[in-house]
Formats: C-alpha cells, sequence, structure tokens
C-alpha cells in the first residue's frame, strides 16, 4: 500500500510539473492600484545590426518612461522583419498575447476583438495621419495606431548608368528593360527584384501600379489576377528571362537585394528612404553616386506611389490597470521628439501630423511627406493578412510559370477569405 | 541446473497461501511503477497528448488566430488533399529521405572502415568527425547558404578561380534559386549532418566483431572482399539497421536545413511536408494539423515497411 501511495504521488507530482510546464507562460493578469505593472512590448526591427537595432529606441523610451512611472515596467522584444510577422502570429494562435505590438497589423485581429480602440489606449488619437488611420480600421472604428511611415522610389546607381553609357533617368517599362540589359553587358545586375517571402508583396504592388493595376479597385473587390496585372507579370517574367535582373527572384529578399545595390553590383531597384542609411554605412556608393526618382511605369511614372505605414496595436490582455497603463505609455512614446528621433535613425517619415508638420520644410523629408497624402495603400480587407502570407510564398513563381495561373490561386484564396 | 531443480527455499510465492501471494503480487507488481511513473507520466503528457491535440485539432474549424470556431468535419482533409502542391511535396519527401539515407550509410560504411583501422593521427580525425554533429545544424545550414552566395559565395569564388565558374550573380551560381539544385545542395547538408552519427554506430558495431573470424577467414585464404561481404557486413547488420531507422526518422523530420536555407521556397518547390506543414500553419491551422496527422502516419508506415522488409526481429533480437 505504501509503495503504492508512494507511486501515486510520484505520479501526480511529475504530472503537475509537465503540465505546470506548459502554461507557466501564462500571466498573472491585472492587478490592483498600486502593484506594479508589467507591459510586454513585441516590436520590429528597423536596424541593419547591433548598432542600430531598434531594441535601443524601445529600451531607451521604456526606461525614461519607467523613472516617471515606476510602477509600470516596459519589456521590449525586437523581432527582424524576416520573422515578424510568423512570430506574432504563433503568438496570437497560441494566445499568448503580447500587450503591445509595432510592425505590421492585421485587420483580422480586431475582428476577432483582440485589441483596444485606438481611442482607448491613446489620449489624442485624432493627431494620428488621417489617410493612415483609416487603414487601421475595421468597420468604422480605428484599431491600428500608424506609427511610421515611408513611401517608394526607385533608385539607381548614376556611376553604374554612366559607365554603360545612359544618360537619363528610366521612365518606362521599355527604359527599365534597355537599360537592365546595358548595364548587365557591364557584368553587374540590371534591376534587383526582391520577390522572396520578405515583402514581396510591396514589390508586386509597384509593378501592378505601373500598368493601372491593384489588389483591388476602388470598391474594395479583388482584383490579383486582372488582365492588367497578368500583363504585368508577364513583362517581369520576359525581364528575368532575359536577364536584366538578378538570377531567380522568387527567393531573393528586399534586405539582401539593398545592400547588394549598396555595394554597386545592381543598377536599380525600388527602394523606400529605410534604403539610405545602408546606403551610407556601405560606404562604396557616395552621395552623388545614386539618387532616387519617381518608380516607372508601363508608359510612364506611376502617378502615386506606394505608401506604407507600419501600426501600433493594444491588445486585451488584463484587466482596465493594464489598459491605464498602455495607454500612458503610448502617450508617451507617440510624443513628437520620439516620433522624430525614429525617423532621423532610420530614414522613415513620421505617422503623427504634429511630427509631420515639424519635418515639412526638412529637405530629405519634405518632398517625401508631400507625396503620402497621395499614397497608394494595402487593402485592409481581413482576408489580407492570409492574403499577403500566400502572396509572400508563391508570387516568386508568377515570373518562372505561368502568371495567369498563380494570380488566379492567389486570387481564390483571397475571394474565399472575404 | 540441478540446483535450479532444488526443492525451493521458504519464501517464494509457491510455498506460500494463495491469498498473501496475491496481495504480495500486488505490491510488487505496483513497485516498477514507483520508478517508471514519472517517465510515463513524462511520456503520457509530451508525447500523446500532443498526438491527441494534433488528431483534435485536424478536425477543428479554427481562425488563422487560433480560434476555434466548431468542427470541420473532413473539410480540413479536403482543402489539404486537394492542395496542388501536394503530390510536389510528397514526391520530394520521399527522394529526400532515400536519397539522404541511402547516401549517409554508404558513406558511412566506409568512414567507420577508415576509423576501425589503426593509422597515425586517428584519435584526432574521430574527433574531427563530431564537429557537424556538434555545431548546430541551423548554424551548419546558414554557412553553407552564404558559401552559395550568387554574388561572393566561398563556394563560388573556388569555383570561379579553377575556372568551372564563368560570373558571379549568374544563374550558374545562384544554386540556391533554382529549386533542383537547391534542393540537391539540401540533400548534400543532410548528408553531412548525419554523418557523425551513422558512422560511430557502424564503427561500434565494427569493433564488436571478434578478430578471429578474420583470421580464421584468412587462414581460409580468402579475399578482402570476400571477408568485408561473407563476416563484417552480416555481423554488422544490427548496428546498420539501428542507424538507417534512425537515420530514416531524423531525415524525415528534418526541418531546419530547408528552412534557413530556402524556406521551402520559390513556392513550394523546395518544401518536404514538415516544411509544408510549417508553411500552411501560418493562415491554416486546421489544415497544417492534418498534414501533420498525414506525417505521422507516414512515418509510422514507413518504420513498419522498413521493420518489415529487414525481419528486424529475427536480426536484432
Amino acid at each position: 500500500m505504501k509503495r503504492g501511495l508512494i507511486a501515486a504521488a510520484a505520479l501526480t507530482a511529475a504530472a503537475a510539473l509537465a503540465v505546470s510546464g506548459c502554461s507557466s507562460s501564462k500571466k498573472s493578469g491585472g492587478s490592483s492600484g498600486n502593484a506594479s505593472t508589467t507591459l510586454k512590448l513585441v516590436a520590429a526591427d528597423y536596424g541593419t545590426g547591433p548598432d542600430n537595432t531598434s531594441q535601443k529606441y524601445w529600451q531607451g523610451i521604456a526606461d525614461a518612461f519607467h523613472t516617471q512611472n515606476p510602477t509600470i515596467t516596459v519589456t521590449v522584444q525586437t523581432i527582424n522583419w524576416n520573422d515578424f510577422d510568423n512570430q506574432v502570429q504563433t503568438m496570437v494562435q497560441n494566445h499568448q498575447f503580447p500587450d503591445i505590438t509595432e510592425g505590421d497589423y492585421f485587420s483580422n485581429y480586431a475582428q476577432e476583438g483582440l485589441l483596444y480602440k485606438a481611442s482607448d489606449v491613446l489620449t489624442n488619437a485624432s493627431n494620428l495621419m488621417p489617410v493612415f488611420s483609416k487603414l487601421g480600421s475595421y468597420q468604422g472604428a480605428q484599431y491600428g495606431l500608424p506609427f511610421t511611415t515611408s513611401s517608394r522610389t526607385l533608385f539607381y546607381n548614376k556611376k553604374l548608368f554612366q559607365q554603360a553609357g545612359i544618360s537619363s533617368a528610366p521612365q518606362t517599362w521599355a527604359d527599365v528593360q534597355a537599360d537592365a540589359t546595358k548595364i548587365k553587358a557591364q557584368g553587374k545586375i540590371g534591376f534587383g527584384l526582391p520577390l522572396g517571402s520578405e515583402e514581396a508583396q510591396a514589390e508586386s504592388l509597384l509593378w501592378m501600379l505601373g500598368n493601372g493595376g491593384n489588389y483591388q479597385d476602388t470598391s474594395g473587390t479583388w482584383t490579383i489576377d486582372s488582365s492588367a496585372n497578368v500583363e504585368t507579370f508577364q513583362f517581369l517574367k520576359q525581364l528575368v528571362q532575359s536577364g536584366g535582373t538578378e538570377p531567380n527572384p522568387g527567393n531573393k529578399n528586399r534586405t539582401d537585394l539593398w545592400k547588394q545595390f549598396a555595394q554597386g553590383q545592381i543598377g536599380m531597384i525600388n527602394g523606400s528612404p529605410a534604403l539610405i542609411p545602408i546606403l551610407q554605412q556601405g560606404k562604396v556608393l557616395g552621395n552623388t553616386d545614386w539618387t532616387s526618382v519617381p518608380i516607372a511605369g508601363k508608359s510612364g511614372p506611376i502617378q502615386s506611389t506606394l505608401g506604407v505605414c507600419d501600426f501600433v496595436a493594444a491588445f486585451k490582455n488584463g484587466g482596465t490597470s493594464k489598459q491605464a497603463a498602455i495607454k500612458k505609455f503610448l502617450d508617451f512614446a507617440y510624443q513628437d521628439k520620439y516620433q522624430i528621433q525614429f525617423d532621423k535613425q532610420y530614414d522613415l517619415l513620421p505617422a503623427t501630423t504634429s511630427a509631420a508638420t515639424s519635418l515639412q520644410s526638412d529637405p530629405i523629408f519634405g518632398p517625401f511627406l508631400k507625396a503620402l497624402p497621395n499614397a497608394v495603400q494595402y487593402p485592409s480587407s481581413t482576408a489580407w493578412a492570409q492574403v499577403k502570407t500566400q502572396i509572400q510564398h508563391t508570387i516568386g513563381t508568377a515570373v518562372t510559370g505561368d502568371p495567369k495561373q498563380v494570380l488566379g490561386a492567389i486570387q481564390q484564396t483571397a475571394k474565399k477569405g472575404s | 541446473m540441478t540446483e535450479q531443480i532444488a526443492p525451493a527455499p521458504p519464501g517464494t510465492r509457491a510455498s506460500l497461501p494463495r491469498r498473501e501471494s496475491r496481495a504480495r503480487r500486488v505490491g510488487r507488481a505496483a513497485t516498477p511503477l514507483l520508478w517508471i511513473g514519472p517517465a510515463i507520466a513524462l511520456i503520457g503528457v509530451v508525447v500523446l497528448w500532443p498526438v491527441v491535440v494534433m488528431f483534435r485539432t485536424s478536425f477543428q474549424h479554427i481562425s488563422p488566430d487560433g480560434f476555434v470556431l466548431g468542427s470541420a468535419g473532413g473539410k480540413n482533409y479536403a482543402d489539404l488533399f486537394h492542395e496542388p502542391d501536394l503530390k510536389g511535396v510528397l514526391t520530394r519527401t520521399v527522394v529526400w529521405v532515400v536519397a539522404v539515407v541511402a547516401v549517409t550509410m554508404l558513406i558511412s560504411l566506409g568512414l567507420a572502415q577508415l576509423f576501425n583501422e589503426r593509422f597515425p593521427g586517428r584519435r584526432v580525425a574521430r574527433w574531427a568527425l563530431i564537429a557537424p554533429w556538434a555545431a548546430s545544424v541551423m548554424m551548419t545550414s546558414l554557412v553553407f547558404r552564404w558559401a552559395l552566395d550568387a554574388n561572393n559565395g566561398v563556394i563560388n569564388v573556388f569555383l570561379h578561380d579553377v575556372g568551372l565558374l564563368k560570373s558571379f550573380n549568374s544563374n550558374q551560381a545562384d544554386w540556391l534559386g533554382r529549386p533542383w539544385s537547391a534542393f540537391v545542395w539540401m540533400m548534400v547538408v543532410a548528408v553531412f549532418v548525419s554523418l557523425p552519427f551513422s558512422t560511430y554506430a557502424l564503427l561500434a558495431g565494427l569493433q564488436t566483431i571478434p578478430g578471429e573470424l578474420y583470421e580464421a577467414a584468412r587462414v581460409d585464404g580468402a579475399s578482402r572482399w570476400r571477408i568485408y561481404r561473407s563476416i563484417t557486413l552480416p555481423l554488422l547488420r544490427p548496428a546498420l539497421l539501428v542507424s538507417a531507422l534512425i537515420n530514416v526518422i531524423n531525415v524525415f523530420n528534418s526541418f531546419p536545413i530547408i528552412w534557413e536555407m530556402t524556406r521551402g521556397g520559390p513556392g513550394f518547390q523546395t518544401s518536404t511536408t514538415t516544411t509544408f506543414m510549417f508553411l500552411l500553419k501560418q493562415s491554416y491551422i486546421g489544415e497544417s494539423a492534418a498534414m501533420s496527422v498525414l506525417n505521422f502516419g507516414l512515418v509510422i508506415v514507413i518504420v513498419l515497411v522498413f521493420l518489415r522488409a529487414t525481419r528486424w526481429k529475427q536480426q536484432v533480437t
């Protein structure tokens, strides 16, 4: 009997150990008034290495905030862009929600009722730029808080252009094709085309816009496999086959190609202001060796470029005391000085009207800021998260296989999801 | 022998009344539980429970954000079998397992034979073989990925220097961009990281073969090849089977190599079932669970077929 008892006890203990091991990550939840609160902030890393990692930026804010509010501690975790969506999605799937995220935002989180409304966690939500606030809205209420924005332009290497005997910037697809061929003859890559999983959805949209296409039409109907888009990818396929791009764009990522552009290996590439610090760090191209122009379209430069916005989202993860803590922290983090610090560090654009106003006359940011209000944005449908994942994984095969078939499969997913 | 036939000493089962013996027998039966209980509990919670959850999940309709929306019936399986990429993924998985394990075992046989011989520096060589095993597979994969970089990877630089590669950044230099060459390179990495274990298993097997057998064979005038075929291989069979089986399971489940080198792309053109399952999970949790169940079934079938084909019981026990 005794032995049996001990055995049973051992068994229970082992089971308890194992079970508690599984559930130890559950938080104790919002506690009463004076007790200290810990907020978990998960942010995408915009840095290119340990020197300028966003961890430092956020830690700086968290520390300054903690000195002012000793009862609230903010723990910071940054994830590189390649893994950000995947890891945040896994946290959500396992219901181990972070309190605050900064990076991509998906309206399906709002649809599931996981997020606080913007007005619940930020005192002055009307200071956020209206175009992007609209993008962070679901059924009329705003859940995504724009944090940083950027717009895209076409960068080209003036040195290589000169060597190849090209005198003017590419304006049309035909120019891109001709210039790429000439640069290839110099032994370099003509056009850097990142259709790998990191940000294929941006590159694809930039080309679609050049032919009057988009993922959705103005009424919100999916048009991924429209004839204009198929034609766009047929052009890209032919550009790839002619050797005008790097080989096999289907698994080449933006960050890697930007670095190669900075090394002087690539003639043309679509980029955002975030490419500028990489160019400066590379020390291969001087400031006069490259320039950026409006993105080439089928018959002329595109009128309104892609405006990308990264959002802050606050998860309902505790009681009202936690919500109050989040609000305090976000009010603190959204101060103009932190907005501008972020933009200066990564050459990105602000997302608040007040910060944008104070940067309006800046020689670097001014022109980009002017273009922002007209910029084209990604769809805000709840199906976008799934569609985006599929674009990232499969659209690269459109330039080796049959564009119509690949785009058609993505269109099916989009229609099923909405 | 005779001693065991002698009458049982007092206190053994046979000499005691029946009822008492039953109580004792229960006690005695429970004793091992004390020792193996924690292990059983651990297996139950860490192995069996997840299997149950996996099966359950595969029949549920789950939103991409992890909320259960009710039963899906067989829809996850139907969706899975309608995936246009599934056929290619399955074929690739078979090629992956068969090729990697076969090549690994062949090279390991040679290496084990070599390391069983006496030669100067044998100790160092044996230690060196541990390196691919000791290093994280993810690290090894990253090293290979950058070594194969189309612009300045060290392998391409070498090939360029010896004149085999005409120009960098070309399709030829982009080993990981072309699905087939990427797949072959990943198999090379998989063989590389599987070698140490199989070689050590076979080396241990070789060392159990008594020297007298070889001596006798040589006295009988057998050739080296004959000795290898008729003595070494048959006696090595248990070690060979165990290491091949463990390799099959390991290689089938191999994830980091493919994930770090190509992420299964472009599209799913370099995915095996393991990475395919992971890629599905991002948006389709139920379907991904169905893929897991299929994987689970596949690995069990592969193991059973393997055991059957090699007449495991007669050979190993």
